[in-house]
């Protein structure tokens, strides 16, 4: 057996749970031991949220592109294309760029466009430019200026629209 | 302790920072360009680009390739590029390639580093307003 050899499977388990919450304080505080035992439950997290939900807090700013398949919540500034499965734009909030979403909700301010399925535009929302929507709510006060247009995907087709383009065959007589 | 526990980054000790919640970035989410916070940021997924924040972690599973200018960074995932921090914490999980401009440093067991780590003095970092070309 060589000395270099790794002992990554000898080392406890706990240690990577440990470092799985980073920043954490590291000891309870010294009242923990009049507690009585509890039953194994998982620390409280760092953030409590789903784990795939992306949180952009109120002081980051994000320049470029962001893509999510998950949902994603925005407090903060974002320079830049968004596409994710449902996005939030919270109150504070400021967007310049293409929102693309299934579900697209907004109370903040965007500037530039919305391309989703299901948009909602709160009390507070300023949304400056368009958007394409399958279906849409807009509150009493919100600010929108913009072409709202309405887009059903090309696989559904619309209900009233014509059938595809049919050559013309003309008849063989005999 | 009290001289690294000073913000170099410049900017007012900020009365509201603590409450702040810290940005969350999940497992699917992919970033390209400049993340500027002042606050606290966790990254689970993919990040191309520049990181300027005072705390950074970088979960397990998370992906960083680029520039860090941040005062405490945590790194449990891969990263590639650079760092320039003042305390910098690479978990045994962590997998990084390229420099880490650091003054404290802690590297637990396991971790594979490739790339070198210079120290360098407080004042180093507090004259860092961003990030310096890269040395080619």
């Amino acid at each position: 057996m060589s000395v270099f050899t790794r002992s990554d499977k000898t080392t406890d388990p706990n240690a990577a749970k440990a470092t799985a919450q980073p920043m954490a304080p590291a000891s309870t505080p010294a009242a923990a031991p009049a507690e009585p035992p509890r039953p194994a439950t998982p620390a409280p997290s760092v953030t409590p949220a789903g784990q795939g939900v992306s949180i952009i807090s109120k002081a980051l700013k994000i320049t470029g592109q962001l893509e999510s398949t998950e949902a994603v919540q925005i407090d903060g500034e974002v320079d830049g294309d968004i596409r994710a499965a449902s996005v939030k734009v919270g109150g504070n909030a400021k967007v310049k760029g293409t929102v693309y979403g299934e579900v697209v909700e907004v109370a903040g301010r965007i500037e530039g466009k919305i391309e989703a399925k299901k948009v909602v535009l709160k009390q507070t929302a300023h949304m400056a430019g368009d958007v394409v929507h399958q279906d849409i709510t807009i509150e009493s006060g919100a600010y929108i200026n913009g072409h709202c247009r309405p887009e059903f995907g090309k696989a559904e087709g619309r209900a009233d629209a014509k059938p595809e383009h049919t050559p013309y065959k003309p008849v063989a007589v005999s | 302790m009290a001289a690294l526990r000073q913000p170099f980054i410049e900017k007012p000790a900020s009365r509201d920072r603590v409450m702040e919640p810290a940005s969350r970035l999940g497992q699917a989410f992919r970033v390209t360009g400049v993340l500027e916070t002042d606050g606290e940021l966790h990254v689970h997924g993919h990040v191309k680009g520049r990181i300027h924040a005072d705390r950074l972690v970088l979960a397990i599973g998370a992906y960083v390739e680029g520039d860090i200018l941040a005062r405490d960074v945590r790194i449990g995932g891969r990263f590639n590029g650079r760092i320039f921090a003042l305390n910098v914490a690479v978990d045994s999980s962590a997998e990084v390639i390229g420099r880490v401009f650091h003054h404290t440093l802690t590297v637990d067991k396991g971790a594979r580093i490739d790339g070198r780590m210079p120290w360098r003095p407080i004042n180093f970092f507090e004259s860092l307003k961003d990030i310096p070309e890269a040395k080619t």
